[in-house]
């Protein structure tokens, strides 16, 4: 047996799940999107749950908060991220301790992260009660509303707690991989610190950068959990609208949930496509 | 034209006993071309990153034409240092990888392609600035290397271990363009490397390391001539060494007695000392006429293409002699023989 086919067949197993389990319930999705359900007696496949849901205002709402959420929060964890890696990839007194808090939270679900969050931040929370018990507010009340409200504060913190050390351990150990003589090179050659970290060391970890930013925004941008603990009702981010629209009491909605379920994996497809193309031509020029 | 001064250069690293190194003292002309010499681990990049600014002395001054640099960031210094694996920037072509220097100072852009383009004629690569270092080989990497050095016009020139990474036909070839270059550019360069031939053929003046601590800095052929001591001697691959007594001029030892030159002995007294002489400059003889002549038994014969290296037995003593292979046709091994060690080729160790 070849070595090419021995490879493919211990791949199978793996290939078998994704392909029965993503792809078919892909095609199961799409089926229904366009309205082929028979077990409603729906037979007759047309575009009218897209039409539907493009003609939905509350549609184009949803789309932008999502990319601001999905975006913000990838954009913001990247930086601290990197920013972090910077530090942690020194030396200096007590660095092992650091590095593991930093980690730490990786093995918190978000679920929990999203609680901690509405402990902590909504206007019931723990930061409301000690900011009117010091009389900074006068009232609980008047605790700027971080959770629940229109801007997604809360949503974009949770994530941002939770992604900044899973994008900053790539980022950390890529920079490790590199060491620094890239940068003592550019130094040599009359660059500053600044420029040999833009220059020099931003297009070295840039892949590794890149891969963990476009998980953390094709997840931030198509999750469901945070958004509905943590959001505010409208407009809401477009997972928990397609998933409102699946539980719908009416049947009927439920290709105008899988039209938007398959609009927002094209989407989130589409803006990844874009996202790489041109961070790739801005950093690497 | 820069003038290096290196004064007690030190470095401990945190935590380790041992300085890496310590008390580096060398005086460097205007456009000399200097080699620090010694084996991996004794110090010798860690020396290169000091002067460069890239690592703080431990204590120690580095001073060019008179005025320290120590308080100057690397990229205000006015060196370059060229690293032993290229690190060129993968990402960026070869003509980016040149112009690098350039473009941090804020050249403006036709300057930077014009000094690009004459910098890859000067190293000999003009068609290939549109290429990416994956696609050059070694020797062109590394002249890309040197071309990106170069082109910022840098006060003092920093090679480490540069033709380490090349194999030995491209060696000879990049050591003569180093040669060159440095010689047309009139920069101020010091190299590092582990290779005593390397820095022989390529130096104006060797500082050689062992274990930290530098032994000796002169011109290349005073380490063969008049090395400090046995360590220096052994690394410039000195291999007979004898213990005697010198009085009036003849060295008494187990070989016998051996008349010593005057220039052998400066900065020794009579007395107890150890006398050196390269295998190089034991002759075989055919009789007595000539001073130094002794009785050897040959013990074995190496055969290395271009030499012979002759195992003798003299007196109590082993020593080694190299040989033209056509003058020692015939010989076999336990034959008794005749070599001559002139008196001007020894010398004897400063006590």
């Amino acid at each position: 047996m070849s070595e090419r086919l021995k490879i493919f067949l211990m791949l199978v197993p793996a290939l078998l799940v994704i392909g029965l389990l993503f792809f078919g319930g892909l095609f199961i999705g799409l089926m229904r999107s366009f309205n082929y359900m028979p077990v409603i007696g729906l037979t007759d496949p047309d575009l009218s749950a897209y039409l539907s849901v493009f003609t939905d205002r509350e549609f184009y709402l949803s789309f932008l908060l999502t990319f601001h959420i999905a975006f913000t929060s990838t954009v913001i964890s990247t930086v601290i991220a990197v920013g972090a890696a910077l530090l942690l990839r020194r030396h200096f007194l007590g660095r092992a301790i650091v590095n593991f808090l930093f980690q730490l939270n990786l093995t918190i679900p978000h679920l929990v992260g999203a609680i901690g969050i509405l402990y902590l931040f909504s206007q019931s929370g723990s930061f409301a009660r000690l900011a009117a018990h010091w009389g900074m507010i006068a009232s609980t009340s008047d605790f700027p509303a971080l959770v629940f409200d229109p801007y997604a504060v809360g949503i974009i913190l949770q994530y941002v707690w939770k992604e900044v050390p899973f994008i900053g351990v790539i980022v950390l150990a890529n920079m490790q991989t590199i060491g620094e003589d890239y940068e003592s090179v550019a130094r040599s050659l009359g660059a500053t610190r600044w420029q040999s970290f833009r220059y020099v060391l931003l297009p070295l970890i840039f892949p590794g950068m890149l891969s963990a930013s476009v998980m953390v925004f094709a997840f931030t941008f198509g999750a469901y959990e945070i958004p509905a603990i943590l959001g505010a009702s409208f407009p809401a981010a477009l997972p928990v609208l397609a998933y409102r629209k699946y539980t719908d009491v009416d049947l009927a909605a439920r290709p105008e949930a899988m039209a938007m379920a398959i609009v927002i994996a094209l989407l989130s497809a589409v803006m990844i496509y874009l996202y790489l193309r041109y961070s790739r031509k801005r950093i690497r020029g | 034209m820069t003038h290096v001064s290196i004064q007690s250069l030190t470095k401990v690293y945190p935590g380790a006993r041992e300085p890496a190194l310590d008390k580096l003292s060398l005086e460097i002309e205007s456009g000399e071309l200097t080699a620090i010499l010694g084996p991996s681990g004794c110090g010798k990049t860690t020396a290169m990153k000091m002067i460069a600014g890239l690592l703080a002395p431990t204590s120690g001054d580095v001073t060019f034409d008179g005025r320290s640099v120590l308080a100057d960031k690397p990229e205000h210094r006015g060196v370059v240092m060229v690293f032993q694996n290229y690190l060129l920037f993968p990402y960026m072509s070869v003509a980016d990888n040149i112009g690098f220097g350039l473009k941090m100072r804020k050249a403006p852009k036709p300057e930077i392609e014009r000094r690009v383009a004459d910098m890859l004629e000067l190293v000999k690569l003009p068609d290939l600035g549109q290429r990416r270092p994956s696609e050059l080989s070694g020797g062109q990497q590394q002249r890309v290397a040197l071309a990106r050095a170069l082109i910022v016009q840098p006060k003092v020139l920093l090679l480490d271990e540069p033709l380490s990474n090349l194999d030995a036909h491209l060696r000879i070839e990049m050591r003569d363009l180093i040669r060159s270059l440095q010689q047309q550019m009139g920069i101020t360069t010091i190299f590092v490397t582990h290779d005593q031939e390397e820095a022989v053929v390529l130096a104006d003046k060797v500082a050689l390391i062992l274990d930290g601590t530098m032994k000796q800095f002169d011109r290349p052929e005073e380490f063969y001539k008049r090395p400090v001591d046995e360590a220096t001697a052994r690394f410039f691959g000195g291999r007979n060494f004898v213990q005697g007594q010198l009085k009036n001029g003849v060295f008494e030892s187990g070989l016998g007695k051996l008349a010593v030159s005057e220039q052998s002995t400066v900065g020794n007294g009579e007395g107890a000392g150890t006398l050196t002489f390269r295998p190089e400059n034991v002759h075989l003889a055919t009789d007595h006429s000539q001073p130094n002549t002794l009785p050897a038994n040959l013990v074995k014969q190496i055969y290395l293409g271009t030499q012979t290296r002759l195992q003798l037995s003299i007196g109590s003593h082993e020593i080694e002699a190299i040989c033209n292979p056509n003058e020692v046709e015939g010989l076999i091994n336990e034959q008794e023989i005749l070599v001559t060690i002139p008196a001007d080729a020894v010398w004897l160790l400063p006590s």
